[in-house]
């Protein structure tokens, strides 16, 4: 090919021009600490990187979250133990209060103390967190969740919140309940299961009470009728031949036959009824509908039972009766709530782990995608400067080969 | 042959000879630097009665070299122009400082912190903060690309400038050509036609262009458009661009006018602009191929996710305890007339349809009147067809065009749903005539006019405007699991048949106050019966009216929902049904209820620290709502993605690009040199003939000097 003098200069232009900008883009890939520095680089990369990053900042957000869930649920914890401890010597207390030897003075002692553990539960009930909210209080956080009012007629515990709780997202999939409503954990709590006697007709009542709690409870909750009331109500009728005939009032329905023998106590569904009655004389009793009560009006109620000293003994034994079941219905509601949320630890725990994992992996992707290899760079840095060298040191000389500098 | 010169006359013309030859070596050493110069030599024919003749001086050009260039400078034009204009868009995409995901990232971050705890205002603002920063993001981004359109429209006028006048300079010099030609036959006008040469390769630059020797064998060359059209005749006469814009004014568009003298009528063509290759090619390319669908992806991202997140607002509660409006202006549209309308005064408004923003796609529309029928009221049947960002219509995966017919009543405040997630309002009553078009782009400008609707951070609504009281008394042990608000909607007087049951006041309706006139709204759930795991419900008003009662219910979920489907004795009222999404609300509960456990649904008053829908909306940051493609294809993608597709796009094409002009370049290289190793000075070479032709003058002198002394001798001799 026949040489002319602008392609010498244009050849030797170019092969600077193309080093000088390679050269340039190593630098500042070496500079950067990154290989891709548009998205031209490398298109997929790009948007890989892109998703990476949301991945790895949400997993920040994530982990945030789970400091301030895992928080919350402690504070829950802490308040739902000491509330299960004092509870506990409560049922202590109230046990012994039982024994027939207590004097009433002991009895007020053992009052003042209940009185305390009330007092104390109540204020745990409303406990609140750094940021002054009510955590048992639902949506209502900045009310009090529980008030207390031992003037009022009727029920002295109050709860203005709500069945509000919240959720707190710890990973794309998982959301965890942050906070529990008081309502569900204090207010709904059963009191003791009962029954009263509605008519009799001929008989001589002695008297009719739960003997054993546990098999009444049974019989009350598959016979109880929300609906209908009528339902409720159990006629003991005695027949002749020293039987007696179980039947429900409302549908006419004989639920059994039993024998019986006039004036002795008669054992039936845990009712223990003493009567006397001869064939064709009846028994009604009624299930009372379940009620619910706060552990601490069943503090409270047993504090004035221990406090009043010309309660009969048999509303004493009831009262203690009513609140032993109230206080292990309210533990029992407690645990549940305390396993709930050691259970939403565990899971914030585990979450916490493996979005560390997906963290490091994520990381170890995005750097594998944009950050550049320091050897292979700085190589490639000093082949490219070796080639702009050569053609700087290479394009004077040949510049300066002209024939004109041989002709004199 | 005898030679009958004598040595005087050979030597004159050898002297003469080595002078012009002198002359051309001068002449090419000279004009090294000069654009556009082909070296020449001067060829010579001996006389026939001896000596030599006066030689013709002509270019040295190889003519294939010469063409390959054009093509080649054509192709580097082109991948120039568009990668040049492209690799903006790339750096401003590369910087993480203007990351619309990072900013995304940041704004759902936020409501997340927020949702944490949801009374806090230091982070709420901090909410309202990071939207302005991503408002701002996308602003710069849209704002960027508004700002190339811009930059890219003066550059195509420009272009198109230069072309004209090269083409009128090309017709000139051809005229020039034939001129001169005509009147020296001696030497070619090598100076004009270096020129011509010159500027044909210019224009090469800015349009691919085909060379023919003129027909008439004469000296004047036909310069034609790749796609046939003639720019340049022989004879002179030209056609030139015209840029012009239908009904787009904004949006150029070239036409070829002709430019006939005498009372020929001039007339103008229409060109595939993408197709014309050079520059102007490459920045059509680039305006039909990168930046129109940038701009419509941008503007489709930022309308879901303005349109998502004030949804989600509009059905949360906030601080002052109302319902949440929006959080995000979207701004609306306009349709532009086409320029054949029976009046250029007609408007049509467009604007996105509220909820539907999963719906948007980057499709432009028009929309053509079909007939227009008086009556009350009057109705307009109107097409919209789905159209690229070029004018061209767009079709579905069976290939038949995307249209969709619609009556709508005209008149202001009327708007009417069509396709693609807009609304259109014919605000000119019955003014329209059948045959009149609009053309509506939809997400051109979307992105660089967002704003924030709001700057009160009390106005994000994290909590729900429902919750559920589950009754005290209840005996079975049934929770609420889930409490949906799916419309918040207020209109008392139920105009809109968006109504929800919200009255707006911190109630919902009641007797009286709802669509029916019997019943209140829905408020209460009471269970009759929960036997065999199937349940038994009434639905209850606040005045504690039955409104329906749904049996044998197999499980707990949108009880509601199950009411309105399967509800009787009484049916679900017929007034609800009427209504799109009445109440606009339900509960799912989980457990056992028992017969006479009592749900109710209680406005959340007070209720500041739910944070059940700022939860809801930092989920929209993971779930699908940017339509991925136009037509048929419904899938859907999280606004993440979508940013990272447009970013990877974009990426691809620059690499592309970066490719394409890489590789034009070795080409023009290859043939630049080719031509350069014919038409090239080398100042070797012309050393070389120097020496040469100074010798060979030197000799030519020498023959006279011999002559003379010849002559000399003979006089002596004759002495």
């Amino acid at each position: 090919m026949r040489i002319t003098t602008n392609l010498i200069y244009n050849q030797n232009l170019r092969a600077i021009d193309t080093n000088q900008g390679q050269l340039s883009e190593i630098q500042q890939q070496l500079a950067t600490g990154k290989k891709l520095l548009k998205p031209s680089d490398d298109p997929v990369g790009a948007s890989q990187i892109i998703r990476i990053t949301e991945e790895l900042d949400k997993i920040e957000q994530y982990q945030r979250n789970n400091a301030l869930v895992t928080n919350s649920l402690e504070l829950q914890e802490t308040a739902l133990r000491s509330i299960n401890d004092v509870v506990n010597r409560a049922r202590v207390l109230v046990v012994q209060s039982g024994n027939g030897i207590l004097g009433s003075e002991d009895r007020k002692a053992i009052g003042s103390e209940i009185e305390q553990i009330r007092d104390q539960v109540l204020d745990l009930m409303n406990s609140q967190n750094s940021s002054g909210e009510f955590i048992f209080a639902g949506y209502q956080s900045s009310k009090q969740a529980f008030e207390f009012n031992p003037s009022a007629p009727d029920k002295k515990v109050s709860f203005v919140g709500d069945d509000g709780t919240n959720q707190i997202q710890i990973s794309d999939s998982v959301k965890v309940q942050s906070s529990s409503s008081g309502k569900t954990i204090f207010e709904d709590v059963f009191a003791r299961l009962n029954f009263g006697v509605s008519n009799t007709s001929g008989v001589t009542l002695g008297s009719a009470q739960i003997d054993k709690q546990g098999t009444f409870d049974d019989f009350h909750r598959v016979n109880f009728d929300t609906l209908n009331p009528a339902n409720n109500q159990f006629r003991f009728e005695v027949l002749a031949g020293d039987q007696i005939q179980i039947s429900n009032v409302g549908s006419g329905a004989i639920i059994s036959t039993q024998p019986y023998i006039s004036g002795e106590a008669l054992t039936f569904g845990g009712m223990k009824i003493d009567m006397q009655g001869a064939p064709g004389d009846s028994l009604d009793i009624s299930l009372q509908r379940p009620q619910k009560k706060n552990l601490v009006e069943t503090l409270n109620d047993m504090f004035i039972a221990l406090t009043d000293s010309s309660i009969s003994s048999a509303n004493f034994v009831k009262a203690i009766d009513d609140s032993l079941v109230g206080l292990d219905n309210g533990l029992e509601k407690m645990a549940l709530e305390s396993s709930s949320v050691g259970a939403r630890l565990n899971i914030a725990q585990s979450v916490n782990a493996s979005n560390l994992d997906s963290e490091i992996a994520n990381q170890k992707a995005r750097s594998s995608i944009q950050d550049v290899d320091y050897a292979k760079a700085s190589t490639e840095f000093a082949k490219q400067e070796t080639a702009l060298q050569a053609a700087f040191q290479s394009f004077p000389r040949i510049a300066n080969l002209s024939l004109f500098n041989y002709i004199s | 042959m005898i030679k009958t010169a004598d040595l005087f006359s050979i030597a004159k013309t050898g002297v003469n000879a080595s002078s012009r030859l002198l002359n051309t070596t001068s002449n090419n050493i000279a004009n090294i630097n000069t654009e556009g110069y082909v070296r020449e030599r001067t060829e010579f024919k001996s006389n026939l009665t001896g000596g030599v003749d006066r030689g013709f001086t002509d270019r040295v050009l190889n003519q294939f070299a010469q063409n390959q260039l054009r093509r080649d400078i054509t192709s580097v034009g082109e991948t120039q122009a568009f990668y040049d204009r492209i690799v903006g868009l790339d750096n401003v995409l590369a910087s993480e400082a203007n990351s619309i995901s990072g900013s995304m990232t940041r704004f759902f971050g936020a409501i997340q912190t927020a949702a944490d705890d949801p009374t806090n205002m230091p982070s709420r603002d901090s909410v309202l903060g990071e939207a302005q920063g991503m408002v701002n993001r996308i602003r710069t981004l849209g704002d960027f690309m508004k700002i190339k359109e811009e930059e890219l429209e003066q550059q195509i006028q420009d272009s198109v400038t230069t072309a004209n006048a090269l083409i009128k300079q090309i017709g000139d010099l051809n005229e020039a050509i034939a001129v001169v030609s005509g009147s020296s036959a001696v030497d070619t006008p090598s100076t004009l036609m270096n020129e011509r040469d010159l500027a044909i390769r210019k224009l090469a630059e800015f349009v691919s262009i085909e060379v023919r020797n003129s027909p008439n064998n004469d000296s004047g060359l036909v310069v034609n458009l790749t796609s046939g059209e003639s720019l340049v005749l022989a004879d002179g006469a030209f056609n030139v661009f015209a840029v012009g814009g239908d009904p787009d004014f904004t949006n150029r568009q070239l036409v070829l006018a002709t430019q006939f003298s005498g009372n020929k009528a001039n007339t103008e063509l229409n060109i595939k602009e993408q197709e014309m290759g050079g520059s102007l090619g490459g920045l059509y390319r680039y305006r039909e191929q990168v930046l129109e669908p940038a701009q419509r992806d941008l503007g489709k991202l930022a309308v879901a996710l303005a349109d998502t997140v004030n949804a989600t607002n509009r059905k949360g509660l906030d601080l002052d305890q109302q319902l949440g409006g929006n959080i995000f202006d979207i701004p609306g549209f306009r349709g532009i007339n086409f320029p054949e309308n029976s009046d250029l005064g007609l408007g049509v408004q467009g604007r996105f349809t509220p909820n539907a923003g999963n719906q948007v796609s980057n499709s432009d529309y028009e929309v053509t009147i079909l007939s227009s029928t008086l009556g009350i009221p009057s109705t307009l049947e109107i097409q919209v067809a789905a159209v690229n960002s070029d004018g061209t219509r767009q079709f579905d995966s069976d290939g038949n065009p995307i249209v969709e017919n619609y009556t709508v009543i005209p008149g202001p405040g009327n708007f009417h749903n069509v396709t693609g997630g807009i609304q259109l309002e014919f605000a000119s009553g019955t003014s329209y005539v059948a045959g009149d078009k609009f053309l509506f782009q939809p997400l051109r400008n979307v992105a660089q006019n967002l704003e924030l609707a709001t700057n009160r951070a009390e106005d994000l609504a994290f909590a729900k405007p429902l919750r559920v009281e589950v009754n005290n008394d209840n005996l079975g042990d049934a929770l609420v699991r889930t409490t949906t608000i799916n419309n918040s909607h207020v209109d008392n007087t139920f105009t809109s048949i968006y109504t929800s049951a919200f009255d707006g006041n911190g109630g919902l309706q009641g007797p009286g106050a709802s669509p029916s006139p019997t019943f209140g709204a829905p408020t209460q759930i009471r269970f009759t019966s929960a036997e065999n795991n199937v349940y038994d419900y009434q639905v209850l008003d606040s005045a504690g009216n039955v409104i329906t009662t749904v049996e044998d219910a197999p499980n707990l979920e949108n009880l509601l929902g199950r009411a309105k489907s399967s509800g009787n004795s009484p049916a679900w009222p017929s007034e609800f049904s009427a209504l799109q999404d009445y109440p606009g609300y339900d509960m799912s509960l989980e457990g056992r209820p028992k017969p006479g456990d009592t749900f109710d649904f209680k406005f959340n008053t007070d209720g500041l620290s739910d944070n059940r829908n700022a939860v809801e909306m930092a989920e929209l940051q993971q779930n699908d709502f940017v339509r991925q493609s136009t037509g048929d294809n419904n899938n859907r993608s999280t606004f993440n993605e979508s940013y990272a597709t447009i970013v990877g796009k974009i990426g691809a094409q620059t690499a592309n690009g970066r490719i394409d002009l890489e590789a034009s370049k070795v080409m023009q290289v290859q043939s630049s040199d080719w031509y350069e190793s014919t038409a090239g000075v080398s100042l070797d070479e012309e050393a070389a003939n120097l020496i040469q032709f100074q010798q060979s003058y030197a000799a030519a002198a020498r023959i006279l000097t011999t002559a003379q002394t010849l002559f000399d001798t003979i006089l002596a001799a004759s002495r």
